[in-house]
């Protein structure tokens, strides 16, 4: 088993499991447990607001408050829409009113700083504390800049990640923008796992749409520590269908792995310092490891993720605290929005049903990640989650990727499916 | 060590809950259908159905048992309901299919 961080957590879930009996006496005096509870959210992203919505679905009367800094969420979903110069930024942002006008959920715009398990309260920027009854954490990804040498996170205001949407994305894509034809855009792909497998090799694919109509002469090199990518003989089949040999990718044992970033010269250092691949625009996509908060509290494992029991998302240091999303291990399921749509619902669930006194649901979740290869040309990979055997499995004999050889029409349909999936999902999450 | 001790706090939960649980009304607890049924929501809801996605809280039930079991057995073309449907037993469709219009 992982070596956890705190081991003294086992002991404040004692303590705090002794205190949610308090709680249960109240609803043992004819108030059912979930109209009584306190529900806290870090995070109204994908997860955190799924999560909070759906509280309020299953359980109308308990109290939710969701945490979170930002007035608007920009979705990463679509954001390579935005770089690939075909959707503005109005087209993936999204806000609160809804959740909180419609479903009475308390949205607290900060950032928590500090959870205190024991008194079962979090504490928010300004100082003020917030207590909860139950906490849901989905804080989403930060990033590992020391695994790279040559740079560091300051340095992402010149070279950006964009792998959290917002500023990151106008970022690249103005420097698309201001790119001469002919130029070299370069990306330095990040190291399993990472938030959305398939990313990667969307947003070069809509750059190259992009070039192919604005600058033909431009290159696009990746640099990629694997050696296989999601999706890679469908991505690799439209990519010479519709791009040529505009785009090249280079496996991580076949001199793709990046050693080091000259940022001053806009230069990666591969293939043990004999490559030196110079960018116009360089897009690194750094490692990544659970939001901050989840390290500061003391939830994550030595490879810098959230354990979770997969049936509920409850963490295993803490009895009060689910963690869910992309901080979370969760198995088989992908680091996508959609998964933590579907945990969102998972964990809805497993809270209101604890607190009414009833034993977790396994239930089956279907998950979708479509990837655009250009506006009208879709490929996707699904799959059918289940708890089996004490982890988050593919249902056998469902799912799988999209066919090889299909016809444009269904690649067309499929990219009409993927603005479907977007309107759909961004609907369910925050309308 | 650490499972025991969720065990132990889980049976301990479960027991002093019992009370509780039996005052909750069977129609107030969430069921593995309704849960299920909340994972097609992603997509089969009203802002997606201009796409021709259907919103399948106006779906009747059978309906929605009847086609999914088409999609499954490549009885009805489909770019990717097949690979979902081939997911579910036929309890669990119907399980699902009779929770879309309580949202
Ligand atoms: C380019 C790109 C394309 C993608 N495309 C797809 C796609 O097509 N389909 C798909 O399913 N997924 C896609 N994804 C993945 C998807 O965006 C993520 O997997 C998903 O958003 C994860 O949800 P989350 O809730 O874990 O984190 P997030 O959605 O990132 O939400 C985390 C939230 O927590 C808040 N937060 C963090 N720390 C704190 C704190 N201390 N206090 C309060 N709030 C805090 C943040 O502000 C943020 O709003 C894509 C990702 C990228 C980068």
């Amino acid at each position: 088993m992982q070596d956890f961080t705190r081991r003294n957590f086992l002991k404040v879930a004692g303590i705090s499991s002794a205190a949610a009996f308090t709680g249960i006496g109240c609803a043992a005096n004819g108030m059912r447990g979930a109209d009584k509870a306190h529900v806290v959210v870090v995070g109204g992203g994908s997860g955190g607001a799924t999560a909070a919505k759906y509280i309020k679905q299953f359980s109308p009367n308990m109290r939710v408050t969701l945490i979170e800094p930002n007035a608007t969420y920009y979705t990463c979903y679509g954001s390579n829409w935005v770089i690939g110069g075909f959707a503005g930024m109005d087209d993936i942002a999204h806000g609160y009113d809804t959740l909180r006008d419609d479903y009475g959920i308390e949205i607290i715009e900060d950032r928590v700083t500090a959870v205190d398990a024991d008194a079962r309260s979090v504490r928010l920027s300004g100082g003020d504390r917030v207590s909860y009854d139950k906490l849901v954490m989905s804080p989403g990804i930060d990033f590992r800049y020391d695994d790279m040498p040559g740079i560091s996170e300051s340095d992402a205001d010149r070279i950006p990640h964009a792998w959290k949407a917002g500023s990151q994305t106008e970022l690249l894509r103005s420097q698309l923008r201001d790119m001469p034809n002919g130029g070299v855009f370069v990306m330095v792909a990040p190291p399993n796992p990472f938030r959305c497998p398939p990313g990667p090799y969307e947003r070069v694919s809509l750059v190259a749409n992009y070039f192919k109509q604005e600058k033909p002469r431009s290159k696009i090199i990746i640099l990629d520590p694997k050696d296989g990518f999601s999706k890679q003989g469908l991505f690799e089949e439209g990519w010479a269908e519709h791009y040529g040999d505009m785009i090249e990718w280079r496996a991580g044992s076949d001199g793709g792995r990046a050693e080091e970033i000259d940022v001053s010269n806009m230069t990666v250092l591969a293939d043990s310092g004999f490559e030196r691949v110079r960018a116009d625009v360089l897009n690194f996509i750094p490692a990544q490891r659970a939001g901050q908060i989840a390290h500061d509290v003391g939830l994550t494992n030595d490879e810098g993720w959230v354990p979770v029991d997969q049936l509920t998302f409850k963490s295993e240091m803490d009895d009060n605290i689910y963690v869910l999303g992309d901080a979370s291990v969760a198995g088989a399921m992908p680091k996508s929005g959609h998964s933590a749509n579907n945990q969102g619902k998972i964990v809805a669930a497993a809270i209101v049903r604890e607190v009414s006194g009833q034993e977790p649901i396994n239930p089956s979740s279907a998950n979708t990640c479509y990837s655009l290869v250009t506006p009208d040309y879709a490929i996707s990979v699904a799959a059918v989650y289940q708890y089996q055997d004490g982890a988050m499995a593919g249902v056998s004999g469902a799912g799988g990727v999209s066919p090889s050889g299909a016809s444009s029409s269904f690649r067309r349909r499929e990219a009409e499916y993927t603005r479907a999936w977007y309107a759909g999902i961004t609907n369910d999450i925050w309308g | 060590m650490k499972k025991s001790h969720l065990y132990l706090v889980g049976l301990a939960a479960s027991l002093a809950m019992a009370g509780t649980a039996t005052q909750a009304l069977a129609d107030d607890e969430i069921t593995r259908g309704q849960l299920m049924a909340a994972s097609c929501k992603a997509c089969h809801n009203a802002a997606a159905a201009d796409s021709g996605v259907p919103d399948l809280n106006r779906i009747p039930a059978d309906v929605i048992v009847s086609q999914m079991k088409a999609f499954r057995d490549g009885d009805r073309d489909a770019t990717i309901m097949d690979r979902h449907a081939k997911g579910y037993t036929d309890e669990e469709m119907e399980a699902m299919a009779g929770y879309f219009s309580r949202f």
